[in-house]
């Protein structure tokens, strides 16, 4: 079922968390929506579920309208980022919840309750657990059992708030990667919500970056990286973006004169020469963009090695120029090629640039959801 | 020297330990298990025919029966408007929240005296709404409405008190997931929420009975003293103890003594009940094991 929110708006009290959404997910889709926190995320999500109500705007299921229809008429599956598992129920009885509180013509046979379980927590490779409490339960598999209670209504749409984020790093690896094969399986459109980038970038077909209530693009994964529509979306989607704003500054300072083509490399760029007279464009690289020379070459700037650290498959060099910190990832084959030493003077050439006006960059705002 | 060091960093000196021993023990002894005691030698005085024989008086029975009816009568109150309450404020913001915990604690802070003398003011021959009641024939004060008003009064806090912490740390999640799963608000509350705050209910229901049935002062004012008719059992220990039967006055005390001992028992039961799930629930954990095929697992 596609999901339809058209100009969606919500305040609490004097805090805009939702300004003006407009958002269309197709059917089957998976889809993050990916920000910071208090980016309103959250909010959109919940109003989507119909737990929240929208101060203005659309929502529509299917192309009807739903924005008042309560939540337990949307046919909405939701999974809690604390999973919301019912404490007290053994995990078959929180998988069966939903079939057990269906209207009495509506509600399955006790042998048709019980098959549907089984199956559904077959699918999520639990069904030995079916006797357990969910406090027996490690969060990664609670959190396959609330997937499974919430697919046992057969939702049209499954909304995640932030499935994976009480997780450690190793299993909301694998649980992401689960998720993504379960959605392929079970085929419903999906909307989840990360504030990590990885985990948006991995397992959807769309991302929807949002910062301060707006978002700020909309695209594949493929997209939001390679072509950020903002500084926000550019910093918020690398792994050092903190130091690129920071180091970008100086590119467009240095860029002048002998940088002309540097700038010219990006579609929408502002000359880099003219910005950097008037201050006012901003020039970003993320850190693998960067190539390492021991000589001048064209469209280069001198920089100083300050620090070398090898970090598994790549080596993280950072560099000073003038009073700048620049960061810098090459190779570990390149990074012995160059034998790269503290104080040693070596050359640094951007191979990708991406040049923001200043005026439209919103700068600190990024700079600030890092 | 080190020796010294060592006896610091572990302990109270030992004579410190035994003075502070002693006044705790000895506290609960005066002033708890001697008059619990006393209360039992006083009544058991003339025998046990003599005991009896003051519980069976037509005036006590009465007693026991009115303080039984008003608790009866009162809890199911407290229970609907202490959920109420409870829910009200672990699950919704809205202005005046605070204002409202404070109210809800009102009762525990009044002398129960001036509660009866409220209630006096309101419903009295010469109170607010005496000449309407008056008029049409209806009894408030010196009668059982009176009596059950201050003592839903005086036990309104104990429910409420117990389930707000209780509901606030559970949050709202589980029921927003019954919600969304198809349920309708009474099968929420009764599926998830009650299941949820079933003990913690009980803990509440336990002392607002036991202040239900061992109410005085607030009773006291609004009940008018009619024998067989207005006494619930603390006016009755005392009306007997004002006349000199002491058997009579300590064989009524020991019921409501017992009542402290049993309402003790259950208490703890129920704590114990509710540490047992607590513990259940955060001792086993099974080991993390995601996509791997079933029937590996024990």
């Amino acid at each position: 079922m596609s999901i339809e929110i058209c100009g969606v708006g919500k305040r609490f009290g004097n805090f805009v968390a939702l300004d003006n959404i407009n958002l269309s997910i197709p059917t089957g889709e998976l889809v993050a929506l990916l920000g910071p926190s208090g980016c309103g995320k959250t909010t959109l999500l919940r109003i989507i579920a119909g737990m929240e109500t929208p101060d203005g705007g659309h929502v529509k299921f299917a192309g009807e309208e739903a924005t008042h229809l309560h939540a337990r008429e949307r046919n909405v599956g939701f999974v809690f980022q604390h999973y919301a598992l019912f404490r007290h129920m053994s995990v078959f009885e929180n998988v069966a919840f939903g079939l057990r509180v269906k209207p009495r013509g509506e509600r399955p046979a006790e042998n048709e309750i019980r098959r549907r379980v089984i199956d559904l927590l077959k699918l999520v490779q639990l069904d030995w657990l079916a006797d357990r409490y969910p406090s027996q339960l490690s969060g990664g598999q609670r959190q396959r059992i609330a997937l499974a209670r919430a697919l046992a209504v057969e939702p049209k749409v499954l909304l995640l708030d932030e499935p994976f984020g009480a997780l450690d790093t190793k299993v909301r690896k694998e649980l992401r990667r689960w998720l993504r094969r379960l959605h392929d399986e079970v085929h419903i459109s999906s909307v989840f919500v990360t504030h990590d980038q990885e985990e948006a970038l991995e397992v959807a077909d769309r991302v929807v970056v949002m910062n301060h209530g707006r978002i700020e693009q909309i695209g594949t994964p493929d997209e939001v990286y390679s072509n950020p529509a903002s500084p926000f979306v550019y910093q918020f989607l690398g792994n050092v973006n903190v130091f690129h704003s920071r180091v970008h500054g100086q590119w467009a300072d240095v860029g002048g004169g002998e940088n002309e083509e540097k700038a010219s490399d990006t579609p929408d760029a502002t000359p880099s020469g003219q910005a950097e007279k008037k201050g006012e464009a901003l020039a970003f690289v993320r850190p693998h963009d960067i190539d390492i020379e021991r000589s001048p070459v064209a469209g280069s700037i001198e920089a100083t090695v300050q620090d070398v650290h090898a970090i598994g498959p790549i080596v993280r060099v950072e560099l000073a120029h003038a009073s700048e910190l620049i960061e810098v990832e090459i190779t570990r084959e390149r990074a012995a090629g160059l034998n790269l030493v503290r104080g040693l003077a070596v050359w640094l050439k951007p191979r990708q640039v991406k040049v923001f006006n200043v005026a439209a960059s919103q700068l600190e705002e990024g700079g600030s959801g890092i | 020297m080190s020796g010294q060091t060592t006896r610091l960093a572990t302990a109270e000196p030992r004579w410190l330990r035994a003075v502070l021993m002693v006044v705790g023990l000895g506290f609960l002894f005066f002033f708890l298990a001697l008059p619990l005691v006393a209360v039992f030698v006083e009544a058991f005085q003339g025998g046990m025919s003599a005991y009896v024989e003051a519980l069976r008086h037509p005036e006590t029975l009465s007693a026991i029966g009115l303080t039984v009816f008003i608790a009866v009568f009162v809890l199911p109150f407290n229970i609907a408007v202490g959920v109420a309450a409870a829910w009200a404020i672990a699950k919704f913001d809205f202005r005046g929240k605070s204002l409202l915990i404070t109210l809800i604690d009102l009762p525990f802070a009044v002398s129960p005296v001036v509660v009866g003398l409220v209630f006096l003011l309101i419903f009295g021959a010469q109170g607010l709404f005496g000449p309407w009641l008056a008029a049409h024939d209806v009894k408030i004060v010196f009668a059982l409405p009176g009596m059950i008003i201050v003592t839903l009064f005086i036990t309104f806090p104990f429910v409420a008190r117990e389930l707000i912490p209780l509901m606030q740390a559970q949050g709202k999640d589980e029921e927003e997931a019954a919600i969304s799963l198809g349920a309708s608000a009474w099968q929420m509350f009764f599926r998830v929420t009650l299941p949820n705050i079933k003990w913690g209910l009980l803990y509440g229901v336990i002392l607002a009975n036991a202040r239900a049935m061992g109410e005085f002062g607030a009773v006291s004012v609004v009940s008018g003293h009619i024998r067989g008719e207005t006494n619930t059992l603390p006016l009755h220990v005392e009306i007997l103890y004002n006349e000199y039967n002491a058997v009579g006055a300590f064989a009524s005390a020991s019921v409501l003594a017992l009542l402290a001992l049993v309402t003790l028992v259950a208490k703890t039961v129920v704590e114990w009940q509710m540490r047992r799930e607590t513990v259940m629930l955060d001792t086993p954990l099974a080991p993390e094991n995601v996509g791997q095929p079933s029937g590996t697992q024990p």
